[in-house]
């Protein structure tokens, strides 16, 4: 295989495409249209479904309809949008459906602005939706992962018959990058023993979540958290850089953290140990390796383009035995530059090394 | 020689769960005799939505999913477009296909899907306990309208089947009632209609079943089918609005 230079919202639908998506329904906006545009060409002529849904709120409950099948459907959306399927996505998690949802962020609250930000943090990984569930949220920062993690979105959503998102940005959904469609490296996962398809030969299966007999109720929540702890002993995923004798370490997610391995580099140059921890997975949070790291380290600074929702998880991750700091001067829309949050650092060094 | 047997759709240990003198016990049991006659049982899909209507996948012994409020027709594209082969028709009542879900109805049916819709209209929100629905009737006191529904407060009723009619993807759209044997065996024959529709791939087939929910409505059985006589039919005819195989 060769490289090509290709928009990330692209490779996001080309991707589905290899992972074996047979139906998309989607809804337009920005900065996620392309993708839908893409597989609007691609899928008619493959004799796949592409449907035009009417509203997010149509398009998810397609996603539902089709995933109970246990059909490989997905759609894609933005931030605003994304909050519209929040109750569909509730009752995936309790119908245990694999809904495949991308999340190509916009700066919020309400409809915001266009620009790369992350303020869906805590709507992707502690969910928008009501009543106890989790949804695995992957996070790729480069063209080449929006391939890799959307193949890996179609597995674990119907591995584990739950709701997985690909959380993008504007960033990443508008840039062209050189990347490589590797082949879908996945297993196929066997459906028959639930998915709908006519009670011929047995009898009629139920996909929902009402359940009037309390008692099953309780269980099938316990059941639910039961898969979660397994997905994060299993799933989880992260990278590090320059952490092995870091003594700072700058932890983000996404397309940021592009940023962040150049300032780790800088300040190496400058003499400071940093390194760099970022999640792939949001959920489930690699808190274990975090934890560990803090231990060797004077600080950690989590850095975000929202007003600290990471944080959130990198301070319970870190659960006191180091210093964690947020940098995030402008939450909503707007780049962090190399040369501010090296700077940030070095400020932050100084206290450390003052002592203060 | 039987004359009178439970429909192979039912389930075996079926339990009653309507109040006394609900239609949607008769509306159940000729979508199962339908089920059986058109030998439909190892091919569908159903999908519930949520109200009253929810309570089917109890009755029929089918392949089913439960839709989030007003979303079965979208969830039953989803279904339909995944897998077309398969019979899929929804259940529904006028609250969840024509309030909370009329987007999702009409989409639908101006897409052309090839699904099939039932919907229950019994005038109020029954599940909930007898709120005012967008089928109420003017006048009509319920627990949201205590003085009546009027124009200045509540608006008018929606007449669903002549707006399902009007979207150029329907291919059958018809009225129905519950309240005497002739009615019962015209409804059958509409259902019929819709599901054969869905089954020649020529659009959406929906009936409009005008329906008593004596519980909420405060009446008798019998009062009951009399409302629906006396006041549901001259607001809401009875009749075939669509039906692209005639014309």
């Amino acid at each position: 295989m060769v490289k090509e230079l290709i928009k990330g919202n692209y490779a996001i639908a080309q991707a589905a495409l290899n992972a074996g998506c047979e139906c998309y329904f989607g809804y337009p906006i920005t900065p996620q249209t392309e993708i839908g545009e893409y597989l609007s060409l691609k899928m008619p002529a493959a004799g796949l479904a592409y449907v035009s849904a009417e509203s997010e709120v149509a398009a998810i409950n397609m996603v539902l309809g089709a995933c109970s099948t246990g059909a490989r459907a997905m759609t894609t959306s933005s931030s605003c949008a994304v909050s519209l399927m929040q109750e569909t996505l509730s009752y995936a998690a309790s119908d245990e459906l694999p809904v495949v949802l991308v999340n190509v962020m916009r700066a919020g609250p309400g409809l915001g602005s266009i620009y790369p930000a992350q303020g869906d943090y805590y709507q992707s990984v502690y969910g928008g939706g009501n009543g106890d569930y989790r949804m695995v949220v992957f996070a790729p920062s480069n063209v080449q992962e929006c391939i890799e993690l959307t193949y890996k979105t179609f597995y674990v959503a119907h591995k584990y018959r739950t709701p997985v998102i690909l959380l993008a940005d504007g960033l990443l959904g508008q840039m062209m990058e050189p990347a490589e469609f590797t082949e879908y490296p996945y297993p196929p996962v066997d459906n028959s023993s639930w998915a709908l398809s006519g009670a011929n030969g047995r009898e009629g299966r139920k996909i929902c979540s009402y359940g009037p007999d309390e008692q099953k109720h309780i269980q099938h929540v316990k059941d639910l958290f039961e898969k979660y702890k397994l997905i994060s002993e299993r799933e989880v995923m992260f990278e590090e850089f320059m952490t092995d004798d870091a003594e700072f370490l700058l932890v983000g997610f996404g397309s940021l953290t592009r940023n962040l391995k150049a300032a780790v580099k800088s300040l190496r140059n400058k003499g400071i140990k940093a390194g760099m921890f970022r999640p792939i997975t949001l959920f489930p949070f690699p808190e274990k390796r975090l934890f560990e790291l803090a231990g060797q380290c004077r600080e950690v600074m989590t850095v975000e383009m929202n007003m600290g929702q990471m944080y959130t998880d990198v301070r319970l991750a870190v659960n006191g035995k180091t210093k964690v700091s947020l940098f995030n001067p402008r939450p909503a829309g707007e780049w962090l530059s190399v040369e501010e949050i090296t700077a940030a650092v070095e400020k932050s060094m100084e206290k450390v090394y003052a002592g203060i | 020689m039987l004359v009178f047997e439970t429909p192979k759709a039912f389930k075996k240990d079926f339990k009653y769960s309507f109040c006394k003198g609900c239609d949607h016990g008769v509306a159940i049991r000729l979508i199962a005799e339908l089920i059986d006659e058109l030998g439909l049982k190892e091919k569908t899909i159903l999908t519930t939505s949520i109200g009253c209507s929810v309570t089917m996948y109890d009755f029929l012994d089918l392949d089913c999913i439960e839709a989030p409020h007003g979303r079965a027709m979208a969830v039953a594209t989803g279904v339909k477009r995944a897998r077309p082969d398969k019979f899929v028709f929804t259940y529904q009542g006028d609250g969840d296909f024509a309030s909370i879900g009329l987007a999702e109805s009409l989409h639908a049916s101006l897409r052309g899907e090839s699904l099939s819709a039932v919907c229950i209209n019994n005038t109020t929100y029954g599940m909930t306990g007898g709120q005012l629905g967008p089928t109420t009737l003017m006048g009509q006191v319920t627990t949201t309208s205590p003085k009546g529904r009027n124009r200045e407060y509540y608006g008018y009723p929606i007449r669903i089947a002549e707006q399902v009619a009007l979207c150029d993807g329907t291919a059958f759209s018809a009225r129905v009632a519950l309240d005497t044997i002739p009615n019962i065996r015209k409804a059958k024959a509409a259902i019929k209609k819709a599901f054969e529709v869905q089954l020649k791939g020529l659009g959406v087939g929906f009936v409009e079943i005008l329906s008593t929910c004596p519980t909420n409505w405060n009446m008798s059985p019998e009062k009951a089918h009399e409302r629906v006589r006396n006041e549901m039919m001259k607001v809401f005819p009875l009749g075939v609005y669509k039906d692209i195989t005639e014309e």
